[in-house]
This record gives C-alpha cells, sequence and structure tokens, in this order.
C-alpha cells in the first residue's frame, strides 16, 4: 500500500556545498529535507520507491529507455568523491515490472546500472535508520523525445493500483526540478515563477493539470525533471501538497513537497 | 503557465555526434579515460574517435561549438565539470 508520497530537489551542490552557493540557504533545503526524513521515520515504509530522471549515467545513447525499473538485489554508484550503495526490495521491484508491463506499460528494466545521483542525494539526506530498502525507477528527461507528461502520469495512476494491491508499506519519492537549465546559456536564470505557479497548483489539489504540459513547455521552464514529479502525481490524485520549502539559488528552484495520504 | 518563447534547450542527439557525446559521456562518468585525458589530452581523445574539429573545440571549452556539432548540453557541462574536479582540486564541502 502506498503510505507516502514526496519530491525532493537532488542539484548536487546541496551534497557537495562548493563556494559558489550561498549556505544559508543551502543549510535550509537541509532542514527540509531533515524535516522528510522524520515523516520518513513516522511512515515505517518497508520499501521507498525512486522515481528519478537518469543523467546520463545508467544509460547512454547505446540504449535509451523510456522508463525502466532497477530489478536487482542492490543499486551502487559514485559522484566524484561519494560511493553510495542500497539495497533494493527485489520483491516489489520485480512486481512492478511484471504488473507493469501487464497493464500496458512496455518497461526496461535492468540488474546492472550504475545508480545516478539523482537518486543518491535525497537519499543521502532522507533515508531513515536503519536504511529502507529501495526501487529505483527510472524516467528518461534529458534525452529527447522523452516520455511525455500524459505518459508519466498514467505511469504514475498505474504504480498506485498495483501498490494498492501489495501489503508492503511504501513511500514513492520523486527526485528532481525545479527549474534549472545546466549547459545552457539560461543556467543562471531559473524560471522560478514558473516554479512558483506550479507550487500553488499542487498545493490546491491540481497536480492532474501537469500531465496536460507539454515536453517542450517543460523544456523551456528549466523543468525536463518534473516528469519525476508528474509520475507521482499520478499516483496521489488530488492530494494537496504541503511545500516543506521553496529555495530558488542562483541557478536552481529547489523545491521539497509531501503529499499526505 | 507563464510564455516563454525560446527554442528547446535539451534537442535529440544527432547520430553524426554520437562519436562526440560518448567522449563526453566517457569524460563525466568514465575515471579511467577521464585520467587519461588530464595527462594527455590529445592521445585521449584521439582513442575516443574524435576528429580535429571536435578535438580543437573541446580543448577550447568551446560550449557553443560543441552543441553545435550535436554534443548534449549537459554532457558538455558535466564532463567539464569532472575535469575541473580531477584537474583544479575543486573545493567540496566548503560549509
Amino acid at each position: 500500500m502506498l503510505v507516502g508520497a514526496f519530491a525532493c530537489a537532488h542539484t548536487p551542490q546541496l551534497l557537495a556545498r562548493p563556494a559558489t552557493e550561498d549556505r544559508d540557504l543551502v543549510l535550509r533545503v537541509h532542514a527540509a529535507f531533515a524535516r522528510v526524513k522524520r515523516r520518513l521515520t513516522e511512515l515505517r515504509p518497508d520499501a521507498l520507491v525512486v522515481v528519478a530522471g537518469d543523467h546520463v549515467e545508467a544509460f547512454f545513447l547505446n540504449a535509451v529507455p523510456a522508463l525502466a525499473v532497477y530489478v536487482g538485489t542492490e543499486a551502487a554508484g559514485s559522484f566524484g568523491p561519494y560511493r553510495y550503495r542500497f539495497p533494493v526490495h527485489e520483491p516489489l521491484a520485480r512486481a512492478l515490472v511484471e504488473q507493469g508491463i501487464e497493464r500496458g506499460f512496455d518497461l526496461f528494466y535492468t540488474q546492472e546500472a550504475p545508480l545516478d545521483y539523482a537518486f543518491f542525494v535525497p537519499l543521502h539526506f532522507a533515508m531513515p535508520e536503519p536504511a529502507v530498502p529501495i526501487v529505483p525507477l527510472h524516467v528518461n528527461v534529458y534525452l529527447p523525445p522523452q516520455p511525455t507528461p500524459r505518459r508519466c502520469y498514467a505511469w504514475g495512476q498505474a504504480l498506485a493500483q498495483i501498490l494498492s494491491e501489495r501489503s508492503e508499506r511504501v513511500v514513492l519519492m520523486a527526485s528532481g526540478g525545479m527549474s534549472h537549465f545546466p549547459g545552457t546559456d539560461r543556467y543562471a536564470s531559473p524560471a522560478f515563477e514558473w516554479d512558483r505557479e506550479v507550487l500553488e497548483r499542487l498545493q490546491a489539489g491540481r497536480g492532474r493539470e501537469l500531465a496536460a504540459l507539454s515536453g517542450e513547455e517543460l523544456d523551456r521552464a528549466g523543468n525536463v525533471e518534473l516528469r519525476t514529479w508528474i509520475t507521482v502525481l499520478g499516483a496521489v490524485g488530488e492530494a494537496k501538497a504541503e511545500v516543506y520549502c521553496y529555495e530558488p539559488s542562483w541557478h536552481h528552484g529547489n523545491a521539497i513537497v509531501e503529499w499526505p495520504i | 503557465m507563464a510564455d516563454l518563447s525560446e527554442s528547446v534547450h535539451y534537442r535529440f542527439p544527432p547520430a553524426r555526434a554520437y562519436v562526440l557525446n560518448r567522449c563526453l559521456y566517457r569524460l563525466k562518468s568514465d575515471a579511467a579515460f577521464r585520467s587519461r585525458f588530464v595527462t594527455d589530452a590529445r592521445a585521449a581523445m584521439a582513442e575516443a574517435g574524435l576528429d580535429e574539429t571536435e578535438q580543437a573545440a573541446l580543448l577550447a571549452g568551446d560550449r557553443d561549438g560543441l552543441v553545435g556539432r550535436g554534443a548534449h548540453p549537459y554532457l558538455v557541462f558535466m564532463a567539464n565539470l569532472r575535469l575541473q574536479m580531477e584537474r583544479d582540486g575543486v573545493t567540496f564541502e566548503y560549509f
């Protein structure tokens, strides 16, 4: 059963804390992550299903899955000096692939792929103790053509149906966003107003409207990664988001939200 | 939604740029290759199959030139950052 849902930023500067960043802002985001950790501890999940966009780490142009599931005993990766490894809830991961395919989603699965930092950064801050097994779900966000927001939303709806028939207590967590433009001229000018408008819709329980966005709109707003949030929105329906923080840095709209289930 | 009228930032990576994107991907994610590049960039780029123009653009850090040749902007960005981290020992955990 689904017992909780969150969405979190994962910009690596939150982890690496280079001199380019505003210390107080980063610490405020850390405080919001600490709140997620406390909530996760209260929710006592048996598994954390993390929906993230791979930064061309696990999957390069030799194989570009739109939607993928890591089905292994563990998932590991590295980013710079950081090394990480998490147990995978294999029975649940396998059920998501099998039942997702039964429901018409032609999923890609992998038993060995490096785990991108998009999965690691939120878990570094928010993983309860002892650690909960994860199921990494990949959404292609950076290599066009990406899955449509509509398709991501439908996948989230299917996830909710599958999870409703499972005995495990499961928390869904989207990792990504909000506005940022890595590698482009707009890196230092994200679309913060666009972000705020989206957050208002989410607080009003109008997340379904995001399924109607086009991929081009997401790209122009620096929000290609919002596909991970839209996936979770498909699972939470009209739940009203509680915004833990929205901290616009010089390059990134850092948001953390919870949808109470 | 607010009107954001520029063209898209992340485009379909053309197949003609596959070798260039593969080289950037290896600089980002393959520590041994990145290390070889730091030691001898020309040799590493030749090993990766880059042509002269691509090699010149990469050596010059010419982002627009690389993207114009079909490189993915995120790969250019992160390959460069990872190289900086390796060469200059970019300070982490500053606070």
